[in-house]
């Protein structure tokens, strides 16, 4: 078992966990309506980071060159630890793991431009550096002096799950001190026409997380990063208790809360209807942040506030077609565990299992 | 960790055996780009024909996978036996996890519409649950994109994996193809030779860039013996360090791989004096090679038997890692290791001088070292265990 001992956020309405907290008191806003690159008299609606209004970017001095989704990993980084507090950590012993569906796929198409515009002779160095899968995880590491393993993974679904699993084996074997495990995905022009064509946009740029059959969603972008580390348990903010992925009969104990990853980048979210018990609240919290693969680290965030400040947050939407027991109510609660659940379009399930410290 | 399966795929054969007659006959199957149109005049190591049995249309470093997949899982005796097992399948790569096809992104900036064939192949195209799905594995997949060193990385996330407890068996290592995005790139970074690359040596001028797969199949004892399986040949260390320094530039004191390679060791359980050789990443650029080979004099001594691979099969990338592993091991089971070829010249700011004939090896243990655009070093250690 592993503490979450910080937390660093950056999404649609800012940075930060007290900014996170706010949006989850706050509930459902409208995302901000983007225009359209290639289709200029239509509005794309999309949660998307606005960076020029993020505090503490001082440190992204370090990076100029960078793109949007380096950036949004260190602000994220360097946040999570700034919010855990620990004072003097050897950096040695800190390590990095980076869990994306899509990486640096903005830069990428970007040096497609260059190839295309300029011929195959006359490309940009720092826009082929940058379009490199690892080039968020290298900047945490350059701009934050960590030196410990440094990862970044893919696995369209369980990218994050994995993630938090590789760490909790790290930490098991030895390998770190500690570890920020990061979720990061932008959203771009290339993956809006994606999404167009294979998933139903939310017709009132609301997602709906309950209504499983059909889905609709809302593009969303940001990063999360989580410290875990197993020592510091005095400021830890919780545990992970464990993450199981596939089938595994331990995914099926029950928790105080289930959250879910329902948030229309599955055309059918049925199975997480069979997986929900009638006795313990759900909630979902994508309709905060918006769809995206990497959604779970966001909603993992959400639970790990919960078991911090014992206090749960209602759901931003609340629309109930199957009549499910829904967690409604905003308040103080005593809440030991919390269970974070995602499918895959296979229907294999994945279960990340917080408990209070 | 046992090691009981081995497979490659590389310019250099489509299997092991294949690939150990090149390196016995010293031969670099290097030409022009023919996979795709370009203008680029680079030499490069491209797989001439990928067995039929294993060619999948439009995904290539796929392909790949799956030849060198099929002769470890051969090699391992595991065929008809996976489904007994808890099989993980973790695989390093770069070309694989980018969306970054280009017919697909020009009718779409072109026309603002394109077909959805090159996004359904991405999409179900993550190398490793690809491998998974195909193999019928149960246990985890995850695809490693830590640029160069992938392929290393991913071995040691499956020795992690293996250490606690989340699978029997793992099927690990990587795969890249030759593809016009990295060779735009790394041609634009000038840091691709247009002669025959040559690791170490003082006139080396760069890298070239090759493709292939390479992969070990690594399981407990416990899972081997139940399978009445046996090996002589375990994976018993893995270290894994960052340069905090610079995307593309090793950090100059070579501080991070020192780092990966001392972990790396002392997980094994060994001294740097009881490594018979080194597997060297040396892809032949200045940078690389100069600190590299400081490093490994730094740990092992000018005297260490070290070579790099790359001249035979050109940098492979994601797959680097997977195939280097792999010739380590053979190394370590053929007793010998070939000549570092494309070496000539000693570098005399390079403490450390690859083997310059076919030399023959004694010892039980030998590492393989990655290094990686984002400042990423990786080693790995193996053991040989003589009955």
């Amino acid at each position: 078992m592993m503490n979450v001992l910080g937390i660093g956020i950056l999404f649609t309405r800012g940075s930060g966990v007290a900014c996170f907290e706010k949006a989850l008191n706050d509930g459902w806003q409208e995302p901000a309506g983007e225009a359209d690159a290639n289709l200029k008299d239509k509005i794309s609606p999309a949660y998307q980071v606005v960076l020029e209004t993020v505090t503490g970017r001082a440190l992204l001095k370090k990076m100029r060159r960078s793109d949007k989704l380096s950036k949004m990993a260190v602000l994220a980084a360097s946040d999570a630890l700034r919010s855990s507090a620990i004072e003097n950590m050897n950096k040695k012993r800190l390590g990095i793991i980076v869990a994306t569906a899509f990486g640096p796929q903005v830069t990428t198409f970007k040096f497609l431009d260059e190839i295309l515009d300029y011929g195959e002779a006359n490309v940009s160095p720092i826009i082929f550096s940058n379009s490199v899968h690892n080039a968020p995880a290298a900047y945490v590491s350059s701009a934050l002096d960590i030196q410990g393993p440094t990862l970044t993974v893919t696995q369209f679904y369980f990218s994050f799950q994995y993630a938090l699993q590789l760490a909790q084996a790290w930490i098991n074997e030895g390998r770190c001190d500690y570890i920020l495990v990061g979720a990061v995905d932008q959203y771009g022009d290339v993956l809006k026409y994606v999404h167009d064509c294979k998933l139903t946009p939310a017709p009132d740029n609301r997602i709906r997380p309950f209504n499983f059959n059909p889905t609709y969603h809302v593009p969303g972008e940001g990063a999360v990063f989580i410290l875990v580390g197993k020592g510091n348990s005095k400021n830890a903010f919780c545990k992970v208790e464990n993450v199981w992925i596939g089938e595994h009969p331990e995914c099926k104990a029950p928790a105080d809360i289930d959250i879910i990853d329902t948030d229309g980048m599955l055309a059918d979210e049925s199975a997480y209807f069979s997986s929900i018990s009638p006795d313990i609240p759900v909630a979902a919290y994508s309709p905060l942040f918006g769809s995206m693969m990497v959604g779970s680290a966001f909603n993992c965030a959400a639970g790990v506030l919960m078991l911090k400040n014992q206090v749960c947050y209602a759901n931003p939407v609340r629309d109930n077609p199957h009549g499910i027991k829904l967690l409604n109510n905003a308040g103080s609660i005593n809440i030991e565990l919390v269970r974070c659940i995602r499918y895959n379009c296979q229907g294999e399930k994945a279960a990340i299992y917080l408990k209070k410290k | 960790m046992l090691i009981t399966g081995l497979g490659v795929i590389s310019a250099a054969g489509i299997n092991l055996a294949e690939t150990l007659v090149s390196f016995e006959g010293r031969k670099r199957n290097a030409g022009p780009v023919s996979l795709f149109e370009t203008p680029l005049r680079y030499p490069v190591f491209e797989v001439r024909e990928i067995p039929r049995r294993f060619y999948l249309e439009g995904q290539r470093t796929l392909s790949l996978a799956l030849c060198a997949v099929d002769e470890a899982l051969e090699g391992a005796h595991l065929k008809d036996e996976l489904s007994n097992f808890r099989v993980g399948v973790c695989m390093g790569t770069t070309v694989a996890s980018q969306l970054n096809d280009i017919e697909f992104y020009k009718s779409y900036r072109t026309t603002g519409t394109a077909s959805m064939v090159a996004v359904d192949r991405y999409v179900k195209g993550n190398l490793a649950q690809f491998v998974s799905r195909k193999i019928r594995a149960t246990g985890p997949s995850l695809t490693v994109v830590n640029a160069c060193s992938s392929g290393t990385d991913a071995i040691g996330v499956a020795f992690s994996w293996l250490n606690n407890g989340l699978c029997d068996i793992a099927i690990a290592g990587g795969a890249d193809e030759l593809n016009r995005i990295p060779l735009c790139g790394f041609g634009s970074l000038g840091i691709v030779s247009s002669d025959l690359c040559k690791p170490f040596d003082r006139g080396r001028k760069g890298l070239n860039l090759g493709e292939g797969a390479g992969v070990l199949v690594i399981e407990t004892k416990d899972s081997a013996q139940k399978r009445r399986r046996t090996s002589d040949f375990y994976l018993v260390g893995y270290g894994s360090a960052s340069d905090a320094y610079h995307l593309t530039a090793p950090r100059p004191d070579g501080a991070g791989l020192e780092s990966s390679i001392n972990k790396a060791l002392t997980e094994s359980g060994i001294k740097p004096h009881e490594v018979s050789f080194v597997n060297a990443h040396g892809t032949g650029t200045l940078e690389n090679d100069l600190v590299e080979g400081m490093v490994l004099g730094k740990v092992f001594g000018a005297d260490l038997k070290v070579l790099s691979t790359k001249g035979f099969t050109g940098h492979a990338l994601g797959a680097a890692g997977g195939l280097e592993a792999v010739f380590t091991v053979a190394g370590l089971r053929e007793g010998w290791i070939p000549v570092s070829i494309g070496f000539e010249h000693k570098d005399e700011t390079i403490p450390v001088v690859p083997v310059r004939k076919r030399t023959y090896i004694n010892g039980h243990h030998a590492v393989s070292t990655s290094l990686a655009f984002g400042g990423n070093n990786a080693a790995l250690v193996f053991r040989r265990d003589l009955r």
